[in-house]
């Protein structure tokens, strides 16, 4: 279909009629083709080609006329509290209800693979639903400390997401259990 | 014993088909993406699970580098414009005709507004190379700039969704900051640029 149009010399020596020459309707697509690619490569390399997805936060409003005895109350027992270190570390901790002679508190520290803060989560919504009942959501609690990075709080966004965890809140380590973590890891609270 | 004549075939190939191929793809390519915007600074956003698209349009964005540097965008130039009046009469400013083209034209911008006018009236290549010191997040003076570029330009279009990209390696403080005076002003609600990834990962 695309040959070029080279003139058949020799074959036809011998007839001297004139003929108008029968011009082939094939064209050469090889150029075009050439062109059809650079435009291709042009295009992959100036455009982006899918759209960054976005992970939507809301918090709650600023409102300082709620006062204190307003804000609904938790037992600390339906909750955990993860603070976000530096490192990529994640401090996590149960708060007690009461403050007894057993009070036992344990602080761990972990990493935000599938394998660490994800067991942690579903450890603590099993432990949650066989303390209270079956409905009883967890609620965590998201401190970030100001020397993580974007990344973690990301990622602690992303496995709320995963884990299907639906009350969660992100704060400030305003907690004195927090300050006491912070002295211990040795990482600034603020 | 009679020679067998292999025939020889022309090596011309039909490059119809070809040529199909590659116009559909172009076709394709065109279609479905979106000009690179330049970039003022370099951002490797985290992955996450999360699945919802960014809007088309409508978008005010902060982006923050990874030494914590806060830039700000539009991507409507009419509101872009339209911010720009508010900066003189709340600043003080006065800009020509040219700085105020310039100014539409800036895709992401990060300075003290009252630098803004020395930028602006570079040309666009120097534009292009201006290092930007990033927004004046610091209040003492009593100057909010950061709050109040986003009051004035959600008053100036008030369907603008708040985007904000950051650097994986950006620390909390710096986005903090940002989420403070967006919480300042009212907005609580925001959506984190990610990449795609599988939960697995």
């Amino acid at each position: 279909m695309a040959e070029m149009n080279i003139p058949e010399s020799g074959a036809k020596k011998g007839k001297k009629k004139v003929r108008s020459k029968k011009a082939s309707t094939r064209v050469d697509l090889t150029a075009m083709v050439d062109l059809g690619f650079l435009l291709i490569t042009f295009f992959m390399l100036a455009t982006t080609f899918n759209k960054p997805k976005t992970m939507e936060v809301v918090k709650p409003p600023k409102d300082d006329k709620v006062e204190e005895k307003d804000i609904p109350a938790i037992k600390m027992s339906k909750t955990v509290t993860l603070l976000l270190g530096n490192n990529d570390k994640v401090y996590w901790y149960v708060s007690p209800d009461e403050i007894t002679e057993e009070t036992a508190f344990v602080l761990d520290s972990t990493d935000y693979g599938p394998s660490g803060l994800r067991k942690v989560i579903q450890r603590r919504v099993e432990e949650v639903h066989e303390q209270w009942t079956d409905t009883t959501n967890l609620f965590v609690m998201i401190k970030p400390l100001p020397s993580s990075r974007y990344k973690n709080i990301v990622d602690v966004l992303d496995e709320m997401t995963i884990n299907d965890v639906k009350t969660y809140a992100i704060l400030k380590p305003n907690d004195p259990v927090d300050s006491l973590v912070c002295v211990k890891v040795g990482q600034p609270r603020k | 014993m009679p020679k067998v004549k292999v025939p020889r075939k022309s090596t011309a190939i039909d490059m119809t088909a070809m040529c199909d191929v590659a116009f559909l793809l172009l076709t394709f390519f065109i279609l479905t993406t979106k000009f690179r915007p330049q970039e003022v600074v370099q951002i490797d956003i985290p992955s996450s699970t999360a699945q919802i698209p960014i809007p088309d349009r409508d978008i005010m964005m902060f982006q923050i580098s990874p030494e914590g540097k806060v830039f700000f965008g539009l991507d409507d130039q009419n509101t872009r414009l339209k911010l720009l009046s508010r900066l003189e009469e709340g600043y003080g400013l006065k800009f020509t005709d040219d700085q105020k083209d310039a100014f539409r034209l800036a895709e992401l911008w990060g300075m003290d507004i009252r630098e803004l006018p020395g930028y602006l009236s570079l040309d666009a290549n120097g534009r292009a190379n201006y290092q930007h010191p990033g927004l004046r997040i610091d209040t003492t003076g009593g100057e909010h700039q950061l709050e109040d570029l986003i009051l004035w330009s959600r008053q100036e279009n008030n369907n603008l969704r708040i985007a904000i990209k950051a650097d994986k390696t950006t620390e909390y403080k710096a986005f903090d900051a940002v989420i403070e005076a967006l919480q300042n002003r009212k907005v609580n609600r925001f959506n984190l640029i990610t990449s795609a990834r599988s939960a697995q990962e």
